[in-house]
């Protein structure tokens, strides 16, 4: 299956994909930050509304049995999530003034020691 | 509601506290760290790891214990128990497991070859006949007392009452909660330089909460009843401590938080909370409760919510610097709309706690600096003034 496609209901946020379809969470954060409002303001409109209607497709597969495809969108909707802050609450990327965000490590399963 | 507790002053209800201001020089002083170590970290159990990261037979982690100049290997047997043991080779002291976990029947020491089982007993030693009578069974690994307490494992070196005389009371409170149930939905780790009392007690009061968190949780833990966080109940429970914190149930959520709350639990529900309130939690019923801070002496911090908890772990390096291992414990998500909504109270929690963090290091900072010998606390900070009075209590009793 080619890397971009996304299942047939959900074929418009397909120019999504190569940025937000990002299995961890260390990927989503470092897209975030590097991106721009109104990058992330893009994906966060488009995909919103639809997160419903994913959120019913996806729920008909076990999560660890999920199509490539599906995938690529449960992926998109985690990285809802990650920009969901910047939109709602902070207004920018990534707050300004806090702790490094390089210096606080995101300890994914199955990476070791904390 | 809030108005019921208002005019109540927490630390009255304790007088060995005192209200007077606290004294800087704990978290500054080498000399206390130094006594700290021996005092307070090497006779408490410390929470090493959770149940869950050691579910079968052979299964086993490392942990550092930087404070106690060791590192502690952890492995349960085929009998099921959970034992620790000095990552040491009983050889010539070599490092023993070099991964930081895994699964196995034994550990093979990699400088020559000393091999020990699961129980620490010492099985094969290469060329075992050009030793000067050897007998294996004088070589088990050196063990570090070891106990888990529903869910989760505490190690100790020089233990002076068992796992379950530590917990005390509070430990009765929690013995049912569901933290076996539970795993890591996110996990972040850091260095930072702080001491680790003063790193930890940020995670102790809510005073902070409407000026420092303003951004991430505007009206959360706020608002018109309650709009300066005042906690809901206090109970000191010897060396440990708790309160409950407020939920404002006029909370207005995000649409990303709304689609959360759709797809299963949130760290933001509270009362809310679709699922019935488990043992050990809100123990006063509070109407407008969020969660629970619990501090547990020495290191641990337990933020307990309904569906969701928060363990903290602070891990001292030196006096003036830090080791934090923090993670979001929920219930395994049955589905992709559990995932996402637990993606959420994740993201919104991480985001949360580089604000906490930011203020950190320059308090160390400004303490180093000798501008102020004592800090004042307010009746909000009683588990702060509580944490520093405990850990003084072990030092000086020793």
């Amino acid at each position: 299956m080619p890397e971009l496609v996304l299942p047939n209901a959900f074929k418009e946020l397909e120019p999504f994909v190569a940025k937000w379809a990002r299995s961890r969470e260390v990927e989503r954060n470092r897209q975030r930050r590097s991106s721009t409002m109104e990058q992330l303001q893009a994906f966060y409109d488009a995909i919103l509304p639809r997160m419903d209607e994913i959120v019913a497709y996806l729920n008909r597969f076990p999560l660890d049995e999920m199509p490539e495809d599906a995938e690529r969108l449960l992926h998109m909707g985690l990285s809802l999530m990650e920009v969901a802050p910047a939109i709602e609450l902070l207004g920018e990327p990534d707050e300004s003034g806090v702790f490094d965000a390089e210096r606080f490590r995101i300890v994914e399963p199955g990476t070791g020691q904390p | 509601m809030v108005s019921a507790v208002e005019g109540r002053k927490w630390t009255l209800d304790y007088p060995e506290l005192g209200t007077s201001p606290v004294p800087v020089e704990p978290t500054v002083s080498g000399d206390y760290f130094e006594r700290e170590r021996r005092r307070v970290f090497r006779c408490s159990w410390l929470n090493v790891a959770a149940s869950s990261e050691l579910p079968g037979p052979g299964d086993y982690v490392v942990r550092d214990l930087e404070v106690l100049g060791t590192s502690v290997l952890l492995v349960r047997g085929r009998d099921g128990r959970v034992r620790g043991f000095h990552n040491v080779c009983k050889h010539r002291g070599n490092t023993l497991a070099k991964s930081c976990g895994g699964k196995a029947n034994g550990f093979v020491c990699g400088f020559h070859g000393w091999a020990f089982d699961t129980k620490g007993n010492l099985v094969h030693v290469p060329d075992e006949d050009q030793f000067h009578d050897l007998n294996k069974s004088d070589f088990p690994l050196t063990p570090i007392e070891t106990e888990e307490w529903n869910g989760l494992v505490f190690a100790s070196i020089e233990p002076t009452e068992s796992l379950s005389e530590a917990l005390g009371e509070w430990g009765q409170q929690f013995e049912n909660y569901p933290f076996d149930e539970m795993r890591p939905v996110g996990r972040y780790a850091t260095s930072v330089r702080v001491n680790w009392k003063v790193f930890m007690v940020a995670f102790l009061e809510c005073y902070h909460v409407p000026r420092l968190h303003r951004r991430t949780v505007p009206d959360a833990a706020t608002g018109e009843a309650n709009p300066l966080c005042h906690l809901l109940s206090v109970r000191l429970q010897g060396r440990h401590r708790s309160c409950s914190v407020y939920g404002n149930p006029n909370h207005a959520p995000s649409p990303a938080e709304g689609l959360a709350f759709r797809y299963g639990p949130t760290v933001i529900q509270g009362e809310k909370a679709k699922s019935a309130r488990p043992t050990g939690v809100n123990p006063e019923n509070n109407a407008h409760w969020a969660f629970d801070m619990n501090g547990i002496f020495p290191n641990l911090i337990l933020h307990i919510g309904n569906g969701f908890y928060y363990k903290l772990v602070f891990w001292p390096l030196a006096v003036d610097r830090t080791r934090w291992d923090v993670a979001l414990y929920m219930s395994p998500a049955a589905n992709a709309g559990e995932r996402i909504s637990q993606e959420f109270s994740k993201i919104l929690t991480r985001d949360l706690y580089r604000e906490d963090l930011s203020t950190v290091e320059s308090v160390q900072a400004g303490l180093a600096s000798g501008a102020l010998s004592h800090f004042p606390l307010s009746d909000q900070e009683v588990l702060v003034r509580h944490t520093f009075k405990v850990i003084d209590d072990a030092v000086r009793a020793g």
